[in-house]
């Protein structure tokens, strides 16, 4: 990391590793037999980093992000998330941010952000404070009591951010979460989840289909072949932070943005 | 239109109605033995209701409802979350209930009276039965209105299997079961009525069906009132309750 040490990171970060995966496959049983999914998946995540995944549609960005979250068993291989191996859901150390339409619509924008404290039957006030605060963080100040029917789907998205925040797990992994935002909204939303980031020195692993959302975000861009799903490149972004929306306009940006397109147009 | 607009125009309708129940036959433009007029028939519900063979007729009634109720709403919600639940008992069960529930259950109901004789136990079965079909339906929806997404946000912070029941499966399915409530209720009724009304010694489907074949229209029409109201009033509740619990849903 050396040709981008004093710009790229603005903060402080302890060089240590959050997520380690160590060869892993995971095969699945489909209806022609057994179908590899994932293959020999390595990788390691320092604190604090922001990765971004991408690949073509099937190669398993998902299913890797699902075992990440204790979500879903691998085959075979290991993943340490803090130094010890997740096999279940474990909230105290990797919050999830899902894609569209994962709040409970039965819930206010406060109720939901609070629902992983209450699982664990935090004390009410405490609750409320964290939830508040997780509020005011992602810029929803004031609209706690809305129901994610009287939300915009930006502002569903910032309160999906505060729910994975609010336990203050180090790692937030992020399956697409915007997705299904438009244009606009989704150039805002990246903005402010690096604001985010900045303010909460989480390590965040991301999803996206968007070449340009990547680059933009990432420190490191991690590239999945199709079935079976294998990295096949990890570029390094060396655009300084904070970033802005004058960078996409530039040569580094627009070459970053065609290595990761070429690597995944050709793969097979 | 403002919304009082709308309110004033539904009692203007109402009333127009009422209005011509009342002066179409008095008028002679209907014939009055067929139509009693209004007048006529609100006493007449007055009198009715005051008559201890008509308390006694409600009370059958009702406790025939009551008992062809507590059986079918739980078995049929639990055959429907079970159907709906485990993929086996699904695969098996899902078609012949569909085809069951197409068919028109009254067709059933001399078959019930073989088996049951006159009487509160046919009655009873043959409600339950018309009811429970719709109640499996409904309960198998239910369901299925659960998202996988909020399954999946339950797990990944950990719920437990109790916590995922009571936070995302019951919230979720409220209101469609309500719902179900209260259509079972419309089935259950009718059930109710059409068993009596067929053939029956008691209940109030049987009154009316013999104040219909003796032409005491007033008594009919009083008959009718009576249930109506009932059958409104009950429907309401349950949709005031439907509403409470679902203004999320939209």
């Amino acid at each position: 990391m050396a040709n981008v040490s004093n710009v790229t990171r603005l903060r402080e970060t302890p060089a240590h590793t959050a997520v380690e995966v160590s060869n892993l496959n995971h095969v699945y049983e489909g209806r022609e037999g057994k179908v590899a999914a994932l293959e020999d998946i390595s990788l390691t995540i320092e604190a604090g980093r922001f990765v971004v995944i991408v690949g073509p549609s099937g190669c398993g960005k998902t299913s890797l992000l699902m075992m990440l979250a204790g979500l879903r068993r691998q085959t075979s291989g290991t993943i340490l998330c803090a130094g010890r191996p997740i096999v279940d859901p474990d909230p105290e150390r990797v919050g999830v941010v899902f894609q569209e339409a994962s709040l409970f619509p039965w819930l206010s924008a406060l109720d939901n952000v609070e629902f992983p404290m209450a699982l664990r039957k935090a004390p009410k006030d405490e609750r409320r404070r964290r939830a508040d605060e997780m509020l005011n963080l992602v810029g929803l100040q004031g609209f706690g009591g809305r129901y994610p029917h009287e939300l915009s789907g930006g502002m569903k998205q910032r309160v999906s951010i505060a729910r994975g925040l609010v336990q203050d797990p180090p790692v937030l992994l992020m399956d697409e979460p915007f997705a299904a935002l438009d244009e606009q909204t989704r150039m805002t939303m990246g903005h402010e989840l690096l604001r985010i980031w900045s303010q909460t020195n989480k390590t965040v692993v991301f999803i996206t289909h968007s070449l340009t959302e990547a680059v933009y975000l990432a420190d490191e861009v991690l590239v999945m072949s199709a079935r079976p799903g294998r990295i096949i490149d990890r570029i390094p972004i060396t655009l300084p932070r904070p970033r802005n929306y004058e960078m996409m306009a530039s040569d580094v940006f627009g070459r970053l943005r065609d290595r990761i397109w070429q690597q995944i147009r050709t793969t097979p | 239109m403002s919304r009082i607009g709308i309110i004033a125009v539904r009692f203007a309708l109402l009333a127009a109605v009422l209005a011509a129940w009342e002066l179409l036959p008095r008028l002679g433009i209907v014939n009055a033995m067929l139509l009693p007029p209004l007048s006529d028939v609100v006493p007449m519900l007055g009198d009715i209701l005051a008559r201890p063979k008509v308390h006694e007729a409600i009370g059958v009634s009702a406790a025939e409802f009551a008992v062809a109720f507590v059986i079918a709403v739980p078995l049929g919600t639990a055959i429907g979350v079970l159907s709906a639940e485990n993929e086996y008992f699904g695969e098996i069960f899902k078609p012949m209930l569909f085809y069951v529930f197409s068919v028109p259950k009254s067709i059933f109901l001399p078959m019930f009276i073989l088996v049951f004789g006159i009487g509160f136990q046919q009655k009873v079965a043959y409600a339950a039965f018309s009811t429970i079909f719709v109640v499996i339906m409904s309960a198998s929806a239910a369901v299925e209105s659960v998202k996988a997404e909020h399954l999946l946000v339950a797990r990944s912070y950990g719920a437990t299997r109790r916590q995922v029941l009571t936070r995302v499966y019951i919230p979720s399915m409220t209101p469609v079961l309500l719902e179900a409530l209260r259509i079972s209720m419309i089935f259950n009724f009718t059930g109710v009525m059409i068993a009596e009304m067929y053939a029956s010694r008691t209940g109030i489907g049987q009154m009316i069906s013999s104040w219909g074949e003796n032409f005491q229209m007033p008594q009919l029409f009083a008959g009718v009132i009576l249930l109506a109201t009932v059958a409104i009033i009950f429907n309401e509740t349950i949709r005031w309750f439907e509403t409470r619990c679902s203004a999320w849903r939209t």
